[in-house]
């Protein structure tokens, strides 16, 4: 931890840098949300039809798309 | 950088304290994370020195960096886990301020004494609070902490900054809502809104409210600032589509006075969200909001410390400096009082 004077950090939140694969899921859930709606189902329909998918390669469910988040913005 | 700083109640002007912060209330000091279990950290908070001290256990206590003995910096001495010892010449502190030995002169009458001030402290939204109070008001304040930190239902994150510039034109920059339509015009969330507006002052229990009467939910339209034991303002601003479910955020914001040159701010970006919509609110804010809202306030930082020192000495207001002016009256008044009851 710093002490010098002024701590200015762009990033207080992150506990690492994103990957590639993080930063590509943030943005097209950016696209999704903007184009496709708010709500669940229209999430996994807009990531899926991107062809975004989860690590393990598989088309996102919703429970697979809740533990992902879970994951990665506790 | 700074004049010797006379405590309160040893005839502090009114000037001094409207300089460095108002006594007898809590005021933030550096997150939490600044002292890790075990560590001990200086810090500079009201114009004077402090010596922020976490026992292994986590328990955290705030001395001020000031050796009983002859003066010398605890914070130059050394932890030794539920007490610090002075460097100088190894007299030993309890957490409470307590003399807990000489060493050089066993028996000494300083052992026993509580010759060392020590601050009441409180943790909430991974900020450390403490309550200076002058010597005729040791006891804190009552403090309410704000409610977007302590509803389970908020989901609040910390973001804090160190500006070179006096505490009050932070605040007065809080409670000047017009500024996001024109400083952050080219902003992710301020783009919006029109750039002519009439405002008005909403007085409530704990404050008031400096908002425009004509436009709500579109930029920054309004402000509350709030006194709970604490000075701190709630607002919200709306976030685009494209952060999902969710509606605005709000920030809750505070700020430490650091001393009259300098200011540590203090902004929860908070959002009512839960579940699914809470975890992808903070991946999407970890991982690309957080930082467009860092520029954004990269435009307050680089505006406020452009400011003159006597900026607010030779000013025409308008009516949009309403809710300044009122801030002003409010600080100077009390600044006023503290310095004649002393
Ligand atoms: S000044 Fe601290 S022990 Fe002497
Ligand atoms: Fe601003």
């Amino acid at each position: 931890m710093t002490t010098t004077w002024p701590y200015l950090d762009i990033h207080q939140s992150r506990t690492h840098e994103p990957t590639p694969y993080e930063f590509k899921l943030a943005a097209t859930l950016e696209e999704v949300f903007t184009k496709d709606g708010h709500e669940l189902p229209d999430v996994i329909r807009g990531l899926n039809a991107r062809q975004v998918h989860a690590p393990d390669g598989a088309p996102w469910t919703e429970e697979s798309f809740r533990a992902e988040m879970n994951r990665l913005g506790a | 950088m700074t004049t010797p700083t006379p405590r309160v109640g040893l005839a502090a002007s009114a000037d001094h304290i409207y300089a460095t912060g108002l006594r007898n209330q809590w005021h933030p000091v550096v997150p939490s994370d600044f002292v890790a279990p075990g560590a001990m950290r200086k810090v500079t908070a009201l114009g004077e020195q402090w010596l922020l001290f976490r026992r292994p256990d986590g328990a955290l206590s705030m001395l001020a960096d000031r050796c009983p003995h002859r003066g010398a910096p605890l914070s130059l001495g050394k932890h030794l886990g539920d007490r610090v010892a002075c460097w100088y010449h190894g007299v030993e502190i309890e957490t409470d301020g307590t003399v807990s030995s000489v060493p050089g002169l066993p028996g000494c009458n300083l052992e026993g004494k509580k010759l060392v001030t020590s601050l009441p402290v409180r943790e909430i939204g991974g900020a450390i609070l403490a309550y200076f109070g002058d010597e005729k008001h040791p006891d804190p304040a009552e403090l309410t902490l704000p409610e977007p930190l302590t509803d389970p239902d908020v989901d609040a994150i910390l973001c804090y900054a160190e500006w070179n510039g006096p505490w009050r034109f932070a605040v007065e920059n809080l409670l000047d809502p017009m500024h996001g339509a024109f400083l952050h015009h080219e902003s992710h969330t301020m783009y919006d809104g029109d750039t002519t507006a009439k405002f008005r002052i909403r007085e409530t229990e704990r404050g008031y409210f400096f908002e425009k009467t004509d436009q709500r939910g579109v930029n920054f339209d309004w402000v509350e600032l709030c006194r709970t034991g604490v000075d701190w303002v709630d607002l919200t601003i709306p976030y685009p589509p494209s952060a999902g479910p969710g509606g605005p955020f709000g920030i809750v914001g505070m700020v430490c006075p650091v001393d009259e040159n300098r200011t540590g701010v203090f902004f929860w970006r908070y959002r009512r969200v839960q579940g699914w919509q809470r975890d992808t609110w903070r991946f999407l804010y970890k991982t690309l909001i957080e930082e467009r809202h860092w520029q954004v306030l990269e435009q307050d930082r680089v505006m406020l410390e452009a400011m003159p020192a006597d900026a607010d000495q030779r000013e025409n207001l308008y009516q949009h400096d309403l809710g300044v002016v009122r801030l002003r009256r409010m600080y100077r008044a009390e600044a006023e009082a503290q310095a004649s009851a002393s």
